[in-house]
């Protein structure tokens, strides 16, 4: 009864706290209920609190930007939009809930979550739902399969692999990798098998395998001791920031000034986890559809928007991936001359976007092709490699 | 045999964390006849107060270790203090799941003063590599040797040579009889944690030199597996906790390097049941005879 109380009181506040703020904010009272002009609801998920946090702010800053210069410009078909960014934590099942919670705010189109685990249930949880979903960042191989209006804005990890050997092989680096990966992560053994594909597809040959485990994560003398064994110039290492860093620690002056650590998406935080060394970093390259010194004008004119909305912070691919998935949204809509999920599913496979994060095109799996450019670190900075 | 002489070293330096850890395990469980499951978070907290002493408060090396001991042995007596020894003549099942409550509580403090991102251990100590012949090991690993082969030497002296450390084999022996003959049980339980924890301060300086990172979590893995080791030698032997750390350090970097790491963690448990099963008292645990 205590309980049933407080929550009426609780909710009770907050209708209060929400009208409260809706009266010195006129673009909020047009909610569309007195039949004036109606406002573009578009919701995303992500961590924002906890482990993970950097992922999800990094997204729904880039996703800010986007809505901000959209609005600016006059909006979709003369409507302003407006974006709501839930915490999921990175948990699937909040981000169920954030999704449900979104609903009944009124969202019409979704930004779809940060993270594959929770992109995964909510497309599954959303396919009876007029709503298409665009996940910004969600890589795993299956998880649009539930939902035939989902699609996302990043490459997925069964094609990362393969391009990265591509890559390798284009910019001709060398012809034998080694490789150390975690094998009881989905997202590193799923990128091994493709890269292995790609380098078979390539004549690039693989002499040396190491593997580690969540357990075995805090020591790699013995894997490093093999790789050194194995005499090759690149190392690849589709493994996130934290291992990779510890790998990297201890690595630190062993392996010669030309031999790379190669990587993909989860590197991104690198520098951050070896704060108190960045040159522990040097010499690491990270693949991404990305570069933030990029001299595209549309990539410079985003870094600066994103620099001067949040103190001079560079984005990083996470928020470029923000970026884009608002004007994909809108490209989308636009074709398909409606917010109906359906309508702008079918609108997205004939479409094709050059965003910061490259030329787009969408296959009916919900999967994107773009090309990839690799950053390379050197105390404490990226830079593009090879320009 | 160059591949092989390098793991085996990386091996004893592994095994010679274990075993500090260990000592501590075994320590406890001879005298106090309990099973200290927080062992493992005190290394934790080691660790953190040496990267609050040497980064954000400055102090040199000598201080931030001695700082470290400190924190360690102050915590340990706290933690006897005020949640085992009121349960002194309680069941084993409640001491333990006491100290599987403390373990829970010292991670999750550490997580809300330090949070969960992972924190760099500060390398006061640079050695850098070192050649001997055709081979190279890093040079911490042979600091982290040469430190626990000295505490092992000073800890056998102490326990067989001091009035105090005669005081702990008797409360481990017979803790009635002991009272009898005049020694304080309370007072010889509390030194006895001061020691282990003193032990995890020093392992946790040799655990963040050598592997850099530290979380909140950070004393959790490190903790079961030198419980492995002090079951492996013989719980409650010291002689045994040193060889059960040292061996399960070796076996687990020979299993990662010639078999597979996947398998490291199952071959060391798997080498330690057979061991039970053919040496049930572990490698040096003494056969006790229950006379009826």
């Amino acid at each position: 009864m205590m309980k049933k109380m407080m929550s009426l009181i609780l909710a009770a506040a907050m209708v209060f706290a929400l009208t409260a703020c809706g009266g010195d904010k006129p673009a909020s009272t047009a909610d569309g209920t007195d039949g004036t002009k109606e406002t573009i609801k578009i919701g995303g998920i992500g961590p924002l609190t906890g482990d993970y946090a950097n992922y999800g702010i990094s997204v729904k800053q880039g996703a800010e930007i986007a809505v901000k210069e959209i609005n600016a410009a006059g909006g979709i078909a003369g409507q302003q939009i407006e974006l709501s960014f839930q915490d999921s934590q990175g948990d699937a099942e909040s981000a169920v809930n954030a999704y449900g919670k979104l609903l009944d705010w009124g969202m019409k189109i979704s930004m779809g979550c940060v993270f594959s685990g929770e992109m995964a249930t909510v497309c599954a949880a959303a396919k009876d739902d007029d709503i298409m979903l665009l996940t910004p960042s969600g890589s795993s191989d299956n998880i649009l399969d539930s939902n035939d209006k989902a699609f996302r804005v990043c490459f997925n990890d069964g094609y990362q692999g393969v391009m990265a050997a591509n890559y390798i092989k284009e910019k001709n680096i060398t012809d034998k990798v080694a490789v150390l990966y975690q094998s009881d992560y989905d997202y590193s053994t799923g990128l091994y098998e493709s890269f292995k594909k790609g380098c078979e597809e390539n004549g690039i040959e693989i002499v040396e395998v190491q593997t580690f485990t969540e357990s075995t994560k805090t020591d790699f003398t013995t894997q490093i001791n093999k790789l050194l064994a194995a005499d090759v110039k690149l190392i690849f290492i589709p493994i996130y920031a934290e291992p990779a860093s510890t790998f990297l620690t201890q690595a630190k002056g062993k392996f010669g000034d030309d031999v790379y650590f190669f990587g993909a998406d989860g590197l991104d935080g690198i520098l951050e986890k070896v704060a108190q060394d960045v040159t522990i970093a040097n010499n690491v390259l990270m693949m991404t559809p990305f570069a933030a010194d990029n001299s595209d004008a549309k990539v410079q004119a985003f870094v600066k928007a994103y620099q001067e909305a949040y103190n001079g912070a560079t984005p990083d691919q996470f928020a470029a991936d923000g970026y884009d998935a608002v004007y994909i949204l809108k490209a989308a809509m636009e074709k398909a001359g409606s917010s109906s999920g359906a309508a702008m599913a079918k609108a997205m496979l004939e479409l094709e976007i050059t965003g910061v994060t490259g030329t787009m095109k969408w296959t009916a799996d919900g999967n994107t092709q773009k090309n990839a450019m690799a950053i390379i670190y050197k105390d404490g900075t990226g830079s593009l490699f090879g320009q | 045999m160059i591949e092989f002489i390098k793991t085996l070293i990386s091996g004893l330096g592994l095994g010679s964390i274990y075993a500090l850890i260990a000592l501590g395990y075994t320590m406890v469980y001879g005298i106090a006849k309990m099973l200290n499951f927080a062992h493992g978070d005190v290394i934790m907290v080691g660790a953190y107060a040496g990267i609050v002493a040497f980064t954000s408060a400055g102090l040199p090396p000598v201080f931030t270790v001695f700082l470290s001991v400190l924190v360690c042995t102050l915590l340990g007596v706290t933690i006897e203090h005020f949640a085992y020894k009121p349960l002194r003549g309680a069941s084993s099942l409640s001491v333990l799941i006491t100290a599987i409550g403390m373990s829970y509580l010292l991670q999750n403090l550490a997580l809300m003063i330090f949070g969960s991102q992972q924190k760099a251990y500060p390398q006061y100590v640079k050695l850098g590599q070192v050649s001997l012949g055709a081979v190279t090991v890093d040079g911490i690993t042979l600091l982290t040797l040469g430190v626990t082969a000295c505490i092992m030497v000073g800890m056998s002296l102490f326990i067989n040579r001091t009035k105090l450390g005669k005081a702990m084999r008797a409360v481990a022996e017979d803790r009635g009889a002991a009272e009898l003959m005049g020694i304080s049980v309370d007072r010889t339980i509390a030194l006895t944690f001061a020691i282990g924890s003193a032990l995890a301060a020093v392992a946790s300086m040799c655990y963040g030199l050598t592997y850099v990172y530290i979380k909140p979590t950070t004393g959790a893995m490190p903790g079961i597996k030198a419980f492995t080791a002090a079951v492996f030698g013989g719980i409650g032997s010291l002689p045994g906790a040193m060889l059960g750390g040292i061996a399960l350090g070796v076996i687990e970097q020979m299993a990662k390097t010639y078999i597979s790491p996947l398998w490291a963690d199952a071959i060391v448990f798997a080498v330690l049941v057979l061991v039970l099963v053919v040496r049930p008292t572990g490698l040096l645990g003494k056969e006790i005879q229950e006379k009826v």
